[in-house]
Protein backbone atom coordinates (compact mmCIF):
# COMPACT_ATOMS: atom_id res chain seq x y z
CA UNK A 1 0.00 0.00 0.00
CA UNK A 2 2.81 2.35 0.98
CA UNK A 3 4.55 1.60 -2.31
CA UNK A 4 1.37 2.33 -4.26
CA UNK A 5 0.92 5.66 -2.47
CA UNK A 6 4.54 6.59 -3.14
CA UNK A 7 4.15 5.75 -6.84
CA UNK A 8 0.92 7.75 -6.98
CA UNK A 9 2.59 10.76 -5.35
CA UNK A 10 5.58 10.52 -7.70
CA UNK A 11 3.21 10.30 -10.66
CA UNK A 12 1.28 13.34 -9.50
CA UNK A 13 4.51 15.34 -9.11
CA UNK A 14 5.62 14.26 -12.59
CA UNK A 15 2.31 15.18 -14.21
CA UNK A 16 2.28 18.47 -12.32
CA UNK A 17 5.76 19.47 -13.43
CA UNK A 18 5.08 18.34 -16.98
CA UNK A 19 1.96 20.46 -17.27
CA UNK A 20 3.81 23.37 -15.67
CA UNK A 21 6.55 23.02 -18.25
CA UNK A 22 3.99 22.90 -21.08
CA UNK A 23 2.20 25.94 -19.68
CA UNK A 24 5.50 27.80 -19.37
CA UNK A 25 6.38 26.90 -22.97
CA UNK A 26 2.96 28.17 -24.08
CA UNK A 27 3.52 31.42 -22.15
CA UNK A 28 6.91 31.98 -23.73
CA UNK A 29 5.46 31.16 -27.13
CA UNK A 30 2.56 33.59 -26.82
CA UNK A 31 4.91 36.24 -25.43
CA UNK A 32 7.19 35.82 -28.43
CA UNK A 33 4.30 35.84 -30.87
CA UNK A 34 3.18 39.16 -29.35
CA UNK A 35 6.69 40.48 -29.81
CA UNK A 36 6.56 39.52 -33.47
CA UNK A 37 3.47 41.71 -33.85
CA UNK A 38 5.24 44.55 -32.05
CA UNK A 39 8.17 44.06 -34.40
CA UNK A 40 5.86 44.39 -37.38
CA UNK A 41 4.33 47.57 -35.95
CA UNK A 42 7.84 48.93 -35.34
CA UNK A 43 8.78 48.29 -38.96
CA UNK A 44 5.61 50.06 -40.12
CA UNK A 45 6.42 52.99 -37.86
CA UNK A 46 9.97 53.28 -39.22
CA UNK A 47 8.66 53.17 -42.78
CA UNK A 48 5.99 55.79 -42.01
CA UNK A 49 8.64 57.99 -40.42
CA UNK A 50 10.90 57.60 -43.42
CA UNK A 51 8.19 58.37 -45.93
CA UNK A 52 6.88 61.40 -44.03
CA UNK A 53 10.37 62.71 -43.16
CA UNK A 54 9.76 62.28 -39.46
CA UNK A 55 13.04 61.28 -37.91
CA UNK A 56 11.40 61.20 -34.49
CA UNK A 57 8.92 58.59 -35.66
CA UNK A 58 11.74 56.56 -37.18
CA UNK A 59 13.66 56.69 -33.92
CA UNK A 60 10.55 55.70 -31.96
CA UNK A 61 10.12 52.74 -34.33
CA UNK A 62 13.73 51.71 -33.73
CA UNK A 63 13.26 51.87 -29.96
CA UNK A 64 10.15 49.70 -30.28
CA UNK A 65 11.98 47.24 -32.54
CA UNK A 66 14.98 46.95 -30.27
CA UNK A 67 12.70 46.26 -27.32
CA UNK A 68 11.71 42.99 -28.99
CA UNK A 69 15.17 41.69 -29.81
CA UNK A 70 16.42 40.26 -26.53
CA UNK A 71 14.17 37.19 -26.68
CA UNK A 72 15.13 36.54 -30.29
CA UNK A 73 18.78 36.83 -29.36
CA UNK A 74 18.37 34.26 -26.58
CA UNK A 75 17.59 30.55 -26.88
CA UNK A 76 13.93 31.35 -26.16
CA UNK A 77 13.54 31.77 -29.90
CA UNK A 78 13.49 27.97 -30.25
CA UNK A 79 9.95 27.97 -28.86
CA UNK A 80 8.41 29.83 -31.80
CA UNK A 81 10.28 28.03 -34.53
CA UNK A 82 8.43 25.27 -36.37
CA UNK A 83 9.46 21.82 -35.08
CA UNK A 84 11.48 21.04 -38.20
CA UNK A 85 13.36 24.33 -37.92
CA UNK A 86 14.23 24.40 -34.23
CA UNK A 87 17.77 23.35 -35.08
CA UNK A 88 18.16 26.58 -37.05
CA UNK A 89 17.71 28.86 -34.04
CA UNK A 90 21.24 30.21 -34.52
CA UNK A 91 20.11 31.66 -37.82
CA UNK A 92 17.29 33.48 -36.01
CA UNK A 93 19.80 34.73 -33.44
CA UNK A 94 22.07 35.98 -36.21
CA UNK A 95 19.09 37.75 -37.77
CA UNK A 96 18.32 39.42 -34.45
CA UNK A 97 21.91 40.61 -34.11
CA UNK A 98 21.80 42.03 -37.64
CA UNK A 99 18.52 43.80 -36.82
CA UNK A 100 20.26 45.40 -33.85
CA UNK A 101 23.27 46.38 -35.96
CA UNK A 102 21.20 48.00 -38.73
CA UNK A 103 18.85 49.74 -36.30
CA UNK A 104 21.79 51.13 -34.30
CA UNK A 105 23.28 52.39 -37.54
CA UNK A 106 19.93 53.90 -38.51
CA UNK A 107 19.93 56.04 -35.37
CA UNK A 108 23.48 57.14 -36.14
CA UNK A 109 22.50 57.94 -39.73
CA UNK A 110 19.48 59.98 -38.62
CA UNK A 111 21.51 61.88 -36.05
CA UNK A 112 24.16 62.79 -38.58
CA UNK A 113 21.57 63.83 -41.16
CA UNK A 114 22.29 60.97 -43.57
CA UNK A 115 18.68 60.10 -44.32
CA UNK A 116 19.58 58.13 -47.45
CA UNK A 117 21.71 55.83 -45.29
CA UNK A 118 18.87 55.62 -42.76
CA UNK A 119 16.49 54.47 -45.50
CA UNK A 120 19.11 51.99 -46.70
CA UNK A 121 19.15 50.66 -43.14
CA UNK A 122 15.38 50.26 -43.28
CA UNK A 123 15.75 48.21 -46.49
CA UNK A 124 18.29 45.99 -44.75
CA UNK A 125 16.04 45.57 -41.70
CA UNK A 126 13.21 44.46 -43.95
CA UNK A 127 15.55 42.11 -45.78
CA UNK A 128 16.56 40.51 -42.49
CA UNK A 129 12.88 39.93 -41.65
CA UNK A 130 12.12 38.34 -45.01
CA UNK A 131 15.33 36.30 -44.99
CA UNK A 132 14.43 34.71 -41.65
CA UNK A 133 10.81 34.08 -42.64
CA UNK A 134 11.95 32.46 -45.91
CA UNK A 135 14.20 30.21 -43.86
CA UNK A 136 11.79 29.13 -41.16
CA UNK A 137 8.94 28.51 -43.58
CA UNK A 138 11.20 26.63 -46.01
CA UNK A 139 9.99 28.81 -48.90
CA UNK B 1 58.18 58.38 -81.54
CA UNK B 2 59.07 56.87 -84.87
CA UNK B 3 57.46 53.77 -86.32
CA UNK B 4 60.25 51.45 -85.14
CA UNK B 5 60.09 52.67 -81.52
CA UNK B 6 56.32 52.46 -81.52
CA UNK B 7 56.48 48.83 -82.65
CA UNK B 8 59.09 48.09 -79.97
CA UNK B 9 56.81 49.49 -77.24
CA UNK B 10 53.83 47.50 -78.51
CA UNK B 11 55.88 44.29 -78.72
CA UNK B 12 57.30 44.78 -75.21
CA UNK B 13 53.83 45.36 -73.76
CA UNK B 14 52.43 42.32 -75.51
CA UNK B 15 55.31 40.17 -74.21
CA UNK B 16 54.80 41.32 -70.62
CA UNK B 17 51.07 40.55 -70.77
CA UNK B 18 51.65 37.21 -72.47
CA UNK B 19 54.09 36.20 -69.74
CA UNK B 20 51.83 37.33 -66.90
CA UNK B 21 48.18 37.94 -67.80
CA UNK B 22 47.38 38.90 -64.20
CA UNK B 23 49.10 42.24 -64.81
CA UNK B 24 45.97 43.33 -66.65
CA UNK B 25 43.36 44.87 -64.42
CA UNK B 26 39.74 45.05 -65.43
CA UNK B 27 37.08 42.83 -66.92
CA UNK B 28 38.13 40.41 -69.57
CA UNK B 29 35.36 39.09 -71.73
CA UNK B 30 37.44 36.79 -73.88
CA UNK B 31 36.09 35.31 -77.05
CA UNK B 32 35.96 31.88 -75.37
CA UNK B 33 33.36 33.20 -72.97
CA UNK B 34 35.62 33.65 -69.97
CA UNK B 35 34.41 36.23 -67.46
CA UNK B 36 37.44 37.17 -65.46
CA UNK B 37 38.65 40.11 -63.43
CA UNK B 38 42.34 40.33 -62.63
CA UNK B 39 43.47 41.83 -59.34
CA UNK B 40 46.82 42.29 -57.66
CA UNK B 41 48.84 39.09 -57.75
CA UNK B 42 48.96 38.14 -54.07
CA UNK B 43 50.83 35.40 -52.27
CA UNK B 44 49.03 33.29 -49.69
CA UNK B 45 50.98 33.26 -46.42
CA UNK B 46 50.32 31.81 -42.98
CA UNK B 47 49.65 33.82 -39.80
CA UNK B 48 53.40 34.28 -39.29
CA UNK B 49 53.92 35.53 -42.82
CA UNK B 50 55.54 32.34 -44.16
CA UNK B 51 54.44 31.26 -47.63
CA UNK B 52 51.68 28.67 -47.72
CA UNK B 53 52.90 25.57 -49.54
CA UNK B 54 50.32 23.63 -51.50
CA UNK B 55 51.67 20.30 -50.29
CA UNK B 56 51.22 21.36 -46.65
CA UNK B 57 47.50 22.07 -46.89
CA UNK B 58 45.45 19.60 -44.88
CA UNK B 59 42.76 17.79 -46.85
CA UNK B 60 39.18 19.04 -46.49
CA UNK B 61 40.01 21.84 -44.07
CA UNK B 62 38.41 25.24 -44.58
CA UNK B 63 41.10 27.93 -44.90
CA UNK B 64 40.16 31.58 -45.15
CA UNK B 65 41.95 34.55 -46.70
CA UNK B 66 40.64 37.96 -47.67
CA UNK B 67 40.89 38.78 -51.39
CA UNK B 68 40.75 40.91 -53.49
CA UNK B 69 39.65 43.40 -50.83
CA UNK B 70 40.77 43.41 -47.19
CA UNK B 71 37.20 42.57 -46.13
CA UNK B 72 36.08 40.01 -48.73
CA UNK B 73 36.58 36.49 -47.36
CA UNK B 74 37.58 33.63 -49.64
CA UNK B 75 37.86 29.96 -48.84
CA UNK B 76 40.77 27.74 -49.79
CA UNK B 77 40.23 23.98 -49.77
CA UNK B 78 42.40 21.00 -50.58
CA UNK B 79 39.83 18.51 -51.84
CA UNK B 80 40.17 14.75 -51.39
CA UNK B 81 40.06 14.13 -55.14
CA UNK B 82 41.05 15.88 -58.35
CA UNK B 83 38.64 18.53 -59.55
CA UNK B 84 36.78 18.50 -62.83
CA UNK B 85 38.30 20.29 -65.81
CA UNK B 86 36.92 23.06 -68.05
CA UNK B 87 33.58 23.37 -66.28
CA UNK B 88 31.09 25.54 -68.15
CA UNK B 89 29.23 27.89 -65.82
CA UNK B 90 26.61 30.58 -66.26
CA UNK B 91 26.02 33.75 -64.28
CA UNK B 92 22.55 35.07 -63.45
CA UNK B 93 23.11 37.64 -66.17
CA UNK B 94 23.36 34.81 -68.71
CA UNK B 95 27.11 35.18 -69.26
CA UNK B 96 28.82 31.87 -69.81
CA UNK B 97 32.36 31.28 -68.62
CA UNK B 98 34.75 28.42 -68.07
CA UNK B 99 36.35 27.38 -64.80
CA UNK B 100 39.59 25.64 -65.76
CA UNK B 101 40.28 23.39 -62.75
CA UNK B 102 41.84 23.19 -59.31
CA UNK B 103 45.59 23.67 -58.90
CA UNK B 104 48.37 21.70 -57.20
CA UNK B 105 50.10 18.49 -58.12
CA UNK B 106 46.83 16.56 -58.12
CA UNK B 107 44.53 19.46 -59.14
CA UNK B 108 42.83 19.32 -55.75
CA UNK B 109 43.29 22.87 -54.49
CA UNK B 110 40.47 25.32 -55.07
CA UNK B 111 39.51 28.76 -53.82
CA UNK B 112 36.18 30.57 -53.89
CA UNK B 113 34.85 33.88 -52.69
CA UNK B 114 33.04 32.85 -49.50
CA UNK B 115 30.10 35.17 -50.13
CA UNK B 116 26.94 33.24 -50.92
CA UNK B 117 25.44 34.31 -54.23
CA UNK B 118 21.92 34.05 -52.80
CA UNK B 119 21.87 36.60 -49.97
CA UNK B 120 25.56 37.35 -49.48
CA UNK B 121 26.03 35.26 -46.32
CA UNK B 122 29.74 35.18 -45.47
CA UNK B 123 32.08 34.27 -42.62
CA UNK B 124 32.66 37.01 -40.06
CA UNK B 125 34.93 37.03 -37.02
CA UNK B 126 31.79 36.25 -34.94
CA UNK B 127 30.37 33.29 -36.85
CA UNK B 128 30.29 31.52 -40.17
CA UNK B 129 27.30 29.98 -41.91
CA UNK B 130 29.47 29.29 -44.98
CA UNK B 131 31.77 26.27 -45.03
CA UNK B 132 33.00 23.34 -47.04
CA UNK B 133 31.44 20.21 -45.53
CA UNK B 134 33.94 17.30 -45.53
CA UNK B 135 32.87 13.99 -47.02
CA UNK B 136 32.53 12.31 -43.64
CA UNK B 137 30.15 14.97 -42.28
CA UNK B 138 26.46 15.08 -43.19
CA UNK B 139 24.69 18.18 -44.44
CA UNK B 140 20.99 18.98 -44.79
CA UNK B 141 21.66 21.04 -47.89
CA UNK B 142 22.51 18.20 -50.26
CA UNK B 143 22.37 14.42 -50.60
CA UNK B 144 26.11 14.00 -50.44
CA UNK B 145 28.85 15.85 -48.61
CA UNK B 146 32.14 17.16 -49.91
CA UNK B 147 30.31 20.32 -50.98
CA UNK B 148 30.29 23.97 -49.96
CA UNK B 149 27.19 24.82 -47.96
CA UNK B 150 25.61 28.10 -47.04
CA UNK B 151 23.64 27.20 -43.94
CA UNK B 152 21.60 30.41 -44.02
CA UNK B 153 19.17 29.12 -46.65
CA UNK B 154 20.81 25.75 -47.34
CA UNK B 155 22.40 26.36 -50.71
CA UNK B 156 24.98 23.81 -51.83
CA UNK B 157 27.84 24.44 -54.27
CA UNK B 158 30.14 21.99 -56.03
CA UNK B 159 33.63 22.58 -54.64
CA UNK B 160 35.23 20.48 -57.36
CA UNK B 161 33.43 22.08 -60.29
CA UNK B 162 33.91 25.84 -60.13
CA UNK B 163 31.35 26.47 -57.38
CA UNK B 164 28.43 25.28 -59.51
CA UNK B 165 25.05 25.38 -57.75
CA UNK B 166 23.93 21.94 -56.63
CA UNK B 167 20.84 22.83 -54.68
CA UNK B 168 19.05 25.33 -52.48
CA UNK B 169 18.06 28.92 -53.01
CA UNK B 170 21.17 30.14 -54.85
CA UNK B 171 20.93 30.44 -58.61
CA UNK B 172 24.45 31.55 -59.49
CA UNK B 173 27.79 29.78 -58.94
CA UNK B 174 30.16 31.02 -56.28
CA UNK B 175 32.85 33.28 -57.68
CA UNK B 176 36.11 31.41 -58.01
CA UNK B 177 39.47 32.80 -57.00
CA UNK B 178 41.95 32.09 -59.77
CA UNK B 179 45.06 30.60 -58.20
CA UNK B 180 48.57 30.10 -59.51
CA UNK B 181 50.67 27.25 -58.16
CA UNK B 182 54.36 28.00 -58.63
CA UNK B 183 57.27 25.57 -59.03
CA UNK B 184 58.36 26.34 -55.45
CA UNK B 185 54.95 25.03 -54.29
CA UNK B 186 53.68 28.50 -53.30
CA UNK B 187 50.15 29.66 -54.01
CA UNK B 188 49.13 33.01 -55.44
CA UNK B 189 45.71 34.57 -55.98
CA UNK B 190 45.54 36.49 -59.24
CA UNK B 191 41.91 37.24 -60.00
CA UNK B 192 38.23 36.50 -59.67
CA UNK B 193 36.19 34.41 -62.08
CA UNK B 194 32.44 34.79 -62.28
CA UNK B 195 29.92 37.52 -61.56
CA UNK B 196 31.05 39.11 -58.32
CA UNK B 197 28.74 40.88 -55.87
CA UNK B 198 31.35 42.99 -54.10
CA UNK B 199 29.46 46.23 -54.74
CA UNK B 200 26.29 44.87 -53.11
CA UNK B 201 28.34 43.34 -50.30
CA UNK B 202 29.94 46.69 -49.42
CA UNK B 203 26.59 48.47 -49.59
CA UNK B 204 24.65 45.89 -47.65
CA UNK B 205 27.12 45.21 -44.87
CA UNK B 206 28.33 48.78 -44.31
CA UNK B 207 27.62 48.79 -40.53
CA UNK B 208 29.19 45.37 -40.06
CA UNK B 209 32.29 46.25 -42.09
CA UNK B 210 32.68 49.51 -40.18
CA UNK B 211 32.60 47.50 -36.97
CA UNK B 212 35.15 44.91 -38.05
CA UNK B 213 37.46 47.01 -40.24
CA UNK B 214 37.15 50.45 -38.67
CA UNK B 215 35.64 52.09 -41.74
CA UNK B 216 34.63 51.55 -45.32
CA UNK B 217 37.86 52.96 -46.72
CA UNK B 218 39.79 50.25 -44.91
CA UNK B 219 37.26 47.55 -45.86
CA UNK B 220 37.49 48.48 -49.54
CA UNK B 221 41.29 48.48 -49.71
CA UNK B 222 42.68 46.05 -52.25
CA UNK B 223 45.09 43.51 -50.85
CA UNK B 224 48.57 43.39 -52.29
CA UNK B 225 51.82 41.45 -52.00
CA UNK B 226 50.59 38.83 -49.55
CA UNK B 227 47.51 37.81 -47.60
CA UNK B 228 47.20 35.88 -44.37
CA UNK B 229 45.51 32.53 -44.66
CA UNK B 230 44.13 30.84 -41.56
CA UNK B 231 41.74 28.01 -40.84
CA UNK B 232 38.06 28.90 -40.61
CA UNK B 233 38.04 27.97 -36.92
CA UNK B 234 40.86 30.45 -36.34
CA UNK B 235 39.08 33.11 -38.39
CA UNK B 236 35.70 32.87 -36.66
CA UNK B 237 34.37 32.16 -33.18
CA UNK B 238 31.67 29.76 -34.29
CA UNK B 239 31.03 27.61 -37.36
CA UNK B 240 27.35 26.92 -37.92
CA UNK B 241 26.78 24.13 -40.37
CA UNK B 242 23.55 22.30 -41.08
Amino acid sequence: MKKALKALAAGAVLVGSLSAAIAEKKDVRSELMKEMWVMMEAMEQIQRGGLTSSSEEMKAGVTKLQGTLSSLESEKVKVILPDDQVYAYKFAQKTASMLRLYSDDMILSIETGRMDDALDNYTQLLKQCTSCHIRIRSW
Amino acid sequence: MDRRNFLKVVAAGATVIAVNPSLIRGNLYASDGTLYKAYERTQLVDASGNPIKASMLAKEVNYIFNYPYTSTPCMLINLPQATEKDVKLKSDGGEEYVWKSGVGKERTIVAYVAICTHQLTHPTPNESFMAYVPKAVKTMAYDTSGVIVCSSHLSAFDAGAGGKVLGGAATQPLCAVVLEHKDDDTLWAVGILGQDSFHDYFKEFRPELKEFYGGMAEAKKLVSFSVKTVTLSEYTKEIIQY
